[in-house]
């Protein structure tokens, strides 16, 4: 791809990349309180998959497995309760005491969330597999591909 | 307890599953354990004067829950559906041989059954009941397709999944109804119930139950179902599970008892089923047959008893229903060990077994002339009780219960006489293989039953009679005999027996034709044509073309807000909360336009993306923060997407003709206006308060966060939010799929 002869773009990719997964965590934990959640942070972290892709650099394989993973962590946290005799879905919420930064409040949902971001992300990865993307961001592009200018 | 054994089931089934390659025949050993378990709870609890109950509630606010109740007919069936469980089990170990394949896998399912099975008749809530039916019809279907490389076996085991499966959806309508006119979902607090939509229902029950019990015309499925192997056959086929639309009339009859076409259907279903299915038994020639048919004949006696609904008919029922299970259950077992031993089952090419194999003739005796209805067996204390119950009935139809029963008792002695001659007389001598003690056992004991239940007749007696109390509702209630004494009902026995000896002997020395199997080639064909049917449609609409799809898609969506148009209320339309609202507004209409007439790709995805981000500010505007985030987002991704698949297309849009821009035209319009009709339908025909104010005032205090919005997905709503993740799971699999598929399979047109 174009992004991938560039150094710039691909410089700039990278330096903003650590940032982007701040933020995308930022809005994980955020979200029950705050703006944010886990289908926002799934898009964050998805976004920062995809410039990698475009930009050549290295992205996880297998989005089906993300999505799996998820999907897995999401059917726990919801039919968990059940084995304490609660209802479908119920939630746990607990207070942790951390050091320096106090008092922390967080229950399941957090857990929920983190599925739901897996598997925003796995589909974002699956979307860029479908794509093509794997042979995309090979650096240069073989000459018998149709550029489209034909 | 229930959920104990119901667990110990599951778990044994996990493990069975776990180890399937390495345990081979072992593990049908270990899987006799949980219904030898359950058979001995069962066994504990007879003559227990209160049910036990078990609850585990699942969704509080829709009612949803497994709840199971046994009492004193329950456990009857417990007995039944376990005790010849945990025999079949044993016999499977010694009828696959040892280097047999997939026996691992035939333990795990028919575990599985067994589970499903005793979960259907200790279910007390319909729906717990529903879905225990409807696996015992997955597992039936996996156990006699289980030689998967057997044509017949296959076309048989779909036979049964699309007939059993049929009548489970008309069951679930059936339910629904009762349920809704019952007012309750509880099988023990159904009252009589009597309506239009009662009497509906309780056709449609019936209708389901006839399928599961083969009752004709579906009986079609059970003869291709005998390519099972033989534990299967003697397990579902004649013992349990073809007896569950027999459970399910029985216990529905004091609720739907007074409904007269309930009653008329189940009594035309069974004196039908009598009647045909034992002629049927006359005319076949392979052993196995013989029986299956035997038990659509079996199978109509009870449902016809049932429905007449007496308590005497009810005790008579009861008596059958265990009889049947022993003696069908002893006879499946010897032709299966014949089968394994002689290598045929077919009574022409079967000769001489009553020297060389003692032990299997006389266990067949012994459970045919309990079949036959002779004493001292079990079989003819129900039998005796059947006539007399029938004798004792008065009302229009009781002439038509008396020529089902009392004929269809002639021709059972009949084909029984037939079977036994046909199996172990004169014909090619015959050098057996050595026995297995594994197979021999279980059928003595089943057969052995029958005689020790006539012997035991007190107890036995005790436990029938306060099973059919709990089934007829009423205390007082006929009393079964040893010896009935000289009452006409035995002068009926004795003419049966002599009537139906002297047909059996002569139709075992004329050569009858066996019938072709017309039914189930009419219920082959029927399914062919569906699926063929099926194929066409799906060859026409799926031709390819992506913007034909878009098209079809839009022009539906439209046909679907024409209702909204009579709704339509303009009063409440205002013009902005806030001026910037309009710019912003114009800003969108302006880019939309541009999306639709730029004619490069690139362009398009810009313009695009403005519409996208502008709505963005409007949420802004009206201070949702959640969901401009989100749209932001997601229109960023959507521009990468852009980028990564801008590089596999032209760059300008392909030329389009005339009419078919026409066309697209008119469809995009008339889309966008469905749109607005919608919304403005929407907003202005509010169904109710929005239960917003109740949701942000148990935010924090139900779901411990202060954000509504992701209170609302990941707690308040939170199935919603698992129904949308199955969504997304299966757009990944899908997307997995194209990507993975060859790129030019089909005739795809751009």
């Amino acid at each position: 791809m174009i992004a991938a002869r560039s150094a710039i773009i691909r410089l700039g990719i990278g330096a903003v990349n650590p940032f982007a997964v701040i933020v995308g965590c930022y809005l994980l934990f955020a979200g029950h309180n705050n703006p944010g959640g886990g289908f926002a942070a799934g898009l964050v972290f998805g976004a920062v998959f995809a410039l990698r892709t475009i930009s050549g650099l290295y992205r996880p394989a297998h989005g089906i497995a993300w999505v799996a993973v998820g999907a897995l962590v999401v059917t726990a946290v919801v039919l968990m309760p059940l084995l304490w005799g609660d209802v479908l879905a119920d939630q746990y919420v607990f207070s942790v005491e951390v050091p320096l930064l106090g008092l922390i409040k967080t229950g399941s949902a957090l857990l929920f969330d983190i599925g739901v971001a897996a598997i925003v992300v796995g589909v974002i990865l699956a979307v860029l597999d479908g794509l093509g993307a794997a042979d995309l961001a090979l650096d240069p592009p073989p000459p018998t591909r149709r550029s489209g200018r034909e | 307890m229930i959920l104990n054994l119901l667990l110990l089931h599951l778990f044994v089934c996990a493990l069975l599953a776990a180890g399937s390659r390495r345990l081979g025949r072992i593990g049908l050993l270990i899987g006799a354990v949980p219904p030898a378990a359950a058979t001995v709870w069962a066994a504990g609890r007879l003559g227990a004067s209160q049910p036990e109950a078990a609850d585990l509630r699942w969704v509080n606010g829709l009612d949803l829950g497994l709840t199971f109740r046994v009492d004193a007919f329950v456990d009857v069936m417990t007995l039944i559906v376990s005790g010849i469980g945990a025999l079949v089990f044993v016999y499977a170990y010694g009828y696959f041989s040892s280097r047999a394949a997939g026996v691992g896998r035939f333990a795990t399912t028919l575990l599985a059954f067994s589970a499903a099975m005793l979960g259907l008749v200790w279910a007390d809530s319909v729906w717990t009941l529903f879905i225990f039916w409807e696996l015992t019809s997955i597992t039936s279907f996996l156990l006699i397709g289980h030689k998967s490389t057997d044509r017949t076996a296959l076309a048989a085991a779909r036979r049964t999944l699309m007939i059993t499966g049929a009548g489970g959806l008309v069951l679930l309508a059936g339910l629904l109804l009762i349920t809704h006119s019952a007012g309750t979902t509880l099988i023990s607090r159904l009252t009589p119930v009597s309506g239009t939509a009662a009497t509906v229902g309780a056709v449609l029950v019936m209708i389901g139950a006839a399928t599961k019990s083969a009752q004709i015309p579906f009986h079609v499925w059970l003869p291709g179902a005998m390519v099972a192997p033989t534990p299967v056959s003697a397990y579902l086929h004649s013992a349990t599970m073809v007896k569950a639309g027999v459970v399910l009339v029985a216990v529905l009859g004091p609720a739907l008892g007074g409904v007269a076409s309930w009653q008329a259907l189940g009594l035309a279903f069974g004196i039908a089923s009598i009647i045909w299915g034992a002629i049927g038994a006359l005319r076949h020639r392979d052993a196995k047959l013989i029986l299956a048919w035997g038990t659509v004949s079996q199978l109509g006696m009870l449902i016809t008893l049932f429905s007449a609904g007496t308590p005497k008919a009810i005790l008579a029922a009861v008596a059958l229903l265990v009889a049947h299970a022993l003696f069908k259950g002893a006879l499946f077992l010897v032709i299966g060990e014949i089968d394994v031993r002689a290598g045929t089952r077919n009574i022409d090419e079967l000769g001489g077994l009553a020297r060389s194999m003692p032990g299997a003739f006389s266990i067949a005796v012994l459970a045919g002339l309990s079949m036959a209805g002779v004493p001292p067996l079990l079989g003819f204390v129900a039998k005796e009780a059947a006539i007399e119950a029938t004798l004792a009935l008065d009302g229009p139809d009781r002439w038509a219960i008396a020529v089902g029963v009392i004929g269809g008792s002639v021709l059972t002695v009949a084909y029984t006489v037939r079977f036994l001659i046909g199996v172990f007389g004169r014909g090619p001598e015959i050098e057996p293989a050595p026995r297995r003690a594994t197979m021999t056992l279980p059928a003595a004991l089943l057969g052995v039953a029958g005689i020790a239940g006539y012997a035991a007749l007190g107890p036995v007696n005790d436990v029938l009679r306060s099973a059919a109390t709990r089934l007829s509702g009423t205390a007082e209630i006929a009393k079964l005999y040893r010896w009935p004494g000289l009452t006409p009902a035995l002068g009926i026995s004795l003419a049966v027996l002599v009537l139906g000896a002297i047909g059996g002997v002569v139709a075992s020395r004329r050569h009858l034709r066996t019938p072709a199997p017309r039914g189930a080639r009419w219920s082959d064909g029927s399914l062919d044509a569906t699926l063929a049917f099926a194929r066409a449609v799906t060859g026409r609409l799926q031709h390819g073309s992506l913007p034909v799809y878009l098209v079809t898609m839009t022009a539906a969506a439209i046909l679907a807000t024409i209702p909204f148009l009579s709704h339509l209320g303009l009063e409440h339309l205002y013009r902005w909360h806030a001026p910037p609202q309009a710019i912003l507004a114009v800003t969108i209409v302006a880019a939309a336009l541009a999306v639709a007439s730029v004619g490069t790709r690139l362009g398009a995805g810009l313009a695009l993306g403005a519409v996208g981000i502008t709505i963005g500010a409007i949420f802004v505007i009206h201070g949702a923060p959640d969901l401009v985030l989100t749209q932001l987002l997601v229109e960023t991704v959507i521009v990468v997407g852009f980028v990564l698949a801008f590089g596999r297309l032209s760059r300008r849009f392909p030329p389009v003709g005339l009419r078919w821009r026409a066309v697209r035209l008119a469809v995009a319009g008339l889309g966008g206006a469905a749109v607005v009709i919608g919304l403005i339908a929407a907003s202005g025909d509010p169904a109710g308060a929005p239960p917003i104010s109740e949701m942000v005032s148990g935010s924090v205090g139900e779901g411990g966060g202060r954000n509504v919005v992701n209170v609302i997905l990941t707690d308040m709503r939170a199935l919603d939010t698992v129904g949308e993740v199955v969504v997304l799971t299966i757009v990944a699999v899908g997307i997995l799929a194209l990507a993975r598929a060859p790129a030019n399979s089909g005739s795809s047109t751009p």
